[in-house]
């Protein structure tokens, strides 16, 4: 039985990964438009996996048992690292949106132009 | 390939910034300005013979000859006769003869007839020397009618001559030529003969008055007499008059001293003198003499004499059959300045007198009053307590028995202002002053300057700070509420049919009503709203000028205070921009910043520029061009140039760094032997050359322009027909970065601050040149609060009496030549470079109307942040209101409140209907079962 309950919960942590290739594809095809449709995708990109990973104890708490204990940790470490690559896939997305502060320009307005010491004035003669 | 073709072309469209067409006649305003009209060039007249409507038509001092409708004082057309607006002293002369068509104009050495109606030049005839006069031939050889009535032109110069000109052609139909040493004078031409007068010089420096007398028919001599005027006459300024044209022209002169009036009818060889009695026991100033015009009219004419405190008036009657002349009636003396004017009824003659308050007519032949109106109110403005003196005036009547039924009076004014009153009533004024403006400044309100002061406050201090200042302004404001809601049915029934009158400046936010003040030639200050249009604000005299006297003052603004300074000794007045009123004091410089000051200035031909900090006071460096040149201009970087962003973000989101050095100035020189003009950036503090470029084989007879802002710089030449290339306009823009690594600051990098005396760094500049199909007279560029907007380049095109608004992207030098624009450049706004720039329709900042001789175009930034004000002057004056980046942070005149309000009140009436439907529904669905 606990054999079983571990299949089922092992099935359970890589769905997630399974979404994947789907996702990216769909995410692919958006385009990097700021568009609202594509928000809202990657809204739902991002609030997917931050929700499983907080429910996280709800989900294996049915397949828990005490004996898969030790294994159901490494259940759920892989159930957060598959998440986490479809977080990853939003970061990306959302960088090639370039929503990403990662460029010279995002930080242009905190640059302030260079003072002159000393200032020039012309006077009409 | 088509869609990167299409893609520039969708950025083309979204470039070209335009004016809107509910934008076109609203924004912007258009003073058709003739320039001040000169008393001996301003008639009415009747431009159909069978018509009795007539328009006024004058030769200003600006050098227009045009048409104005009496009724409204809208230009009816207008000629500018000299193209170089150099204003000579050549005064001009103006003639229509009695049921023409066409009037004639001499100006220069030009004689011109103009198509009376509409403008249209009939000919044009070159005298080859100045011209001294120029007169309608009313010969009474029976054939009334029968077309143009001829002119005869007088030219001086190294052979004067009188030429007889075929009124409808301009054909010579003959020449007399005088032998020189005399002067020739004017001319005269009674309906029998032709008078030439000429001063002839005597031995003791005296002026001799000759008459020749000329056949119209042939132009032979017929006889010639000489009057004894030695005793008075040594210099030909005091020569009143010489009555032309009329029945028996008249020739008057005074002495230096006023003190006698001598009077000969041209034909005989009396000469009449009186005395002229000094009433008020003050000297008579000046006499002028105002006679009809009309070789049908009575002979009787009227001697005006002016004192500095009062005026009167004698008319005197001419007596054919003993040929003399005699004083009929006085005018009484009234005090304060006057003018009069002459009108004809068929052969009747009626003199108006309008002085300071009150308008009289009187006919010629008697003293009897024949209309006489009280001036309340000319409908200028002016200083307070200012006397508004009527300069000179024409006038219309018409007469019903022995009574002025209606009078038309055009009067200018000593304001500048050229009013018609029909009877005592102001219909309309034309600030003719504006045509002359030398010098203008933009400033801001008081009302706006108190606004702006505390938007400062709120986005200088910090968050709670800021919020509890902005609850409190609007506390403050609460105080408006009841004076604002019941102007709101107003506002809102205004707002909705779009009829807005912008009027009041107080509840002005957007900052659009800004002072325009103007320096004027006659030595006044006038005000304008730049936010409506046609509004004089205010009005006043800075200083008193003589005649001849002109004067180059420079004005200034700092907030709400305007600082005039004038004459060689910089001597500066100040003034409150919102009325006018002058101020005690002179404003103090605290907002200079302190630390090193270098101030430079153009000085013989050399730009000097030293050090004014106490520390180390001293001449830093001077600019002197090399042999043969000459400095054409200098336009230093705006002093208020604010530039919203450091350094431009590129396709793939990297960043060029701008070099944004406040101190830099564009100097251009230009060298009259080798036909070329060098250009160069400079470098204020160190006197060091951070950029140049020099063109060769440029006309340098074309306008040459330059402007610099930003980190960028344009200038236009024309240059001249070569083996190589044809003629043509060219304009340079160069833009210069900190380098052209992305990313990258230079060798300062991340310092702070910097000194161009230590480090020495050198901007990298692109540069691209364009043709343009107009040469530029001169440059502008639109400012912004906070330099956000994108800007655009004003562009003055003399030739096609236009200014354009070219947007930076199109002549952005870093346009890909000879290729098509990679994706990166097109997510940039960059397009292929072409060479020429064909000026887009759109870009016209006037549209459809002709703004003639731009000198100067000014920019101000209003207090949003989308839009630039435009004030251009010259010979017009011109002004509008710019949206370089489109009006993002305004609702335009194309958001449809209607539809937005239909809307609401939809969705509201459908709530209240659909409300107790689903109501009942709701409950239906509870208690029934299916």
């Amino acid at each position: 039985m606990d054999t079983l309950k571990l299949k089922k919960a092992w099935e359970l942590a890589l769905a997630p990964a399974k979404q994947l290739p789907m996702n990216a594809i769909g995410m692919y095809m958006t385009g990097n438009s700021l568009q609202i449709f594509s928000i809202m995708m990657v809204f739902m990109l991002f609030k997917g996996p931050i929700q499983a990973v907080l429910n996280i104890q709800g989900t294996f708490a049915r397949l828990e048992t005490e004996g898969n204990k030790s294994n159901m940790l490494m259940v759920k470490a892989a159930f957060v690292g598959c998440n986490c690559l479809a977080l990853a896939l939003g970061i990306w997305k959302v960088n090639g949106m370039g929503l990403l502060p990662t460029t010279r320009s995002d930080w242009l307005a905190w640059e302030t132009a260079r003072e002159p010491l000393e200032r020039a004035y012309f006077v009409p003669s | 390939m088509r869609l990167p073709l299409f893609a520039a072309v969708c950025i083309l469209l979204r470039t070209a910034v335009a004016v809107f067409a509910d934008e076109a006649w609203n924004v912007d305003y258009h003073y058709a300005l003739l320039g001040e009209p000169q008393e001996e060039t301003t008639f009415f007249h009747q431009p159909n013979p069978t018509s009795k409507a007539s328009l006024i038509y004058t030769l200003s001092k600006r050098g227009f000859v045009g048409a104005v409708n009496p009724r409204d004082g809208s230009v009816v057309w207008r000629q500018l006769l000299s193209p170089n607006l150099t204003s000579s002293t050549s005064q001009g002369f103006l003639r229509a003869g009695e049921g023409q068509d066409t009037i004639v104009s001499g100006y220069g050495s030009q004689v011109a007839a103009w198509s009376a109606a509409d403008g249209r030049l009939a000919w044009t005839v070159d005298m080859h020397g100045p011209l001294k006069d120029v007169e309608i031939l009313e010969l009474s050889d029976g054939k009334i009618g029968s077309g143009a009535k001829d002119v005869v032109a007088l030219s001086g110069g190294g052979s004067p001559a009188v030429q007889r000109l075929d009124g409808a052609s301009g054909a010579v139909k003959w020449q007399h030529k005088f032998q020189e040493g005399d002067e020739v004078y004017q001319l005269s031409a009674s309906t029998t003969e032709v008078f030439a007068i000429l001063l002839h010089k005597t031995v003791l420096g005296y002026i001799k008055i000759r008459v020749l007398s000329l056949d119209p028919v042939n132009g032979r001599k017929t006889s010639e007499y000489t009057l004894s005027s030695e005793n008075e006459l040594a210099s030909a300024d005091t020569i009143i008059s010489v009555g032309a044209n009329s029945a028996s022209p008249i020739v008057a002169w005074t002495d230096a001293a006023h003190s006698v009036l001598k009077i000969n009818i041209i034909g005989t060889k009396t000469v009449s003198s009186y005395n002229i009695e000094k009433q008020g026991g003050q000297t008579v100033e000046n006499i002028r003499i105002h006679a009809p015009y009309h070789t049908t009219s009575l002979s009787h004419f009227l001697v005006h004499y002016q004192t500095a405190t009062s005026h009167w008036a004698d008319i005197y009657h001419i007596n054919f059959a003993r040929s003399i002349t005699q004083i009929a009636y006085s005018l009484p003396n009234i005090s304060g300045k006057g003018s009069f004017s002459t009108s004809t009824s068929d052969a009747n003659v009626y003199f108006t007198r309008i002085t300071q308050d009150e308008l009289i007519t009187v006919s010629s032949a008697s003293h009897g009053v024949l209309g006489r109106w009280t001036i309340d109110n000319l409908g200028v403005v002016s200083a307070p307590h200012e006397a508004i003196v009527p300069t000179h005036t024409v006038s219309e009547l018409s007469v019903k028995g022995d009574s002025v039924s209606a009078i038309r009076t055009a009067v200018l004014l000593s304001t500048g202002d050229w009013v018609l009153l029909r009877d005592s009533k102001p219909v309309w004024a034309r600030p003719e002053a504006l045509a002359d403006i030398t010098s203008a400044t933009f400033a801001t309100p008081s009302v706006l300057e108190d606004f702006q002061h505390k938007l400062d406050v709120e986005t200088h201090s910090n968050f709670v700070g800021a919020y509890l200042h902005r609850v409190k302004r609007h506390l403050e404001e609460l105080k408006h509420f009841p004076s604002y809601m019941s102007s709101m049915p107003q506002r809102f029934i205004s707002g909705f049919l779009g009829t807005t009158d912008e009027g009041a400046m107080a509840s002005d936010s957007f900052g659009f009503h800004k002072v325009i003040v103007c320096a004027t030639g006659n030595g006044r200050l006038v005000a304008l709203d730049a936010g409506s249009a046609n509004r004089i604000l205010w009005s006043r005299t800075a200083v008193d000028l003589g005649s001849s006297e002109t004067w180059q003052p420079g004005l200034s603004s700092r907030a709400d205070v305007i600082v005039l300074e004038q004459g060689s000794g910089k001597s500066q007045q100040t003034f409150n921009a919102t009325n006018g009123d002058p101020l005690p004091g002179i404003p103090d410089t605290h907002d200079l910043q302190a630390g090193p000051r270098v101030q430079y200035t153009l000085r013989d031909g050399v730009l000097e520029a030293t050090r004014t900090d106490k520390a180390n006071a001293g001449s830093v460096w001077h600019f002197t061009p090399m042999d043969g040149e000459r400095i054409l201009h200098l336009v230093p970087r705006p002093s208020n140039d604010p530039v919203a962003s450091i350094g431009k973000v590129l396709g793939d989101r990297r960043v060029l760094y701008k070099y944004l050095d406040s101190n830099l100035a564009l100097l251009a020189t230009a060298n009259d032997a080798s036909k070329s003009a060098q250009f160069y950036v400079l470098d204020t503090i160190t006197g060091s050359i951070l950029h140049s470029s020099a063109h060769s084989g440029v006309d340098l007879q074309a306008p040459i322009s330059s402007i610099l802002s930003e980190n960028w710089f344009a200038y236009s030449y024309t240059a001249e027909a070569s083996d190589a290339s044809t003629k043509g306009h060219h304009l340079v823009v160069g833009e210069m970065f900190e380098s052209l690594v992305p990313n990258d600051r230079g060798v300062l990098d991340a310092a702070t601050n910097f000194s161009t005396v230590q480090s020495g760094t050198e901007p990298f500049t692109l540069v691209q040149t364009y043709q343009t199909p107009e040469a530029i007279s001169k440059m502008a560029v639109t400012q912004t609060r906070q330099g956000i907007t994108s800007r655009q380049l004003l562009a003055v095109l003399s030739d096609v009496e236009a200014i354009v608004g070219i947007p930076y992207s199109a002549l952005d030098p870093r346009r890909p030549v000879d290729r098509a624009p990679t994706k990166d450049e097109q997510m940039e706004g960059l397009f292929q470079y072409a060479p020429v720039i064909e000026f887009d329709p759109k870009w016209f900042l006037n549209h459809q109307r002709e703004v003639l001789g731009i000198e100067n175009v000014l920019t101000s930034p209003a207090l949003i942040e989308s839009t630039s004000i435009v004030f251009a002057y010259g010979l017009d004056i011109f002004g509008t209101r710019l949206s370089p980046s489109f009006s993002f942070d305004i609702l335009g005149k194309d958001f449809n409140k209607f539809q937005m309000l239909a809307t609401v009140a939809a969705l509201a009436v459908l709530t209240f209907v659909v409300a107790p439907l689903v109501m009942r529904k709701q409950v239906n669905t509870r208690w029934q079962f299916t």
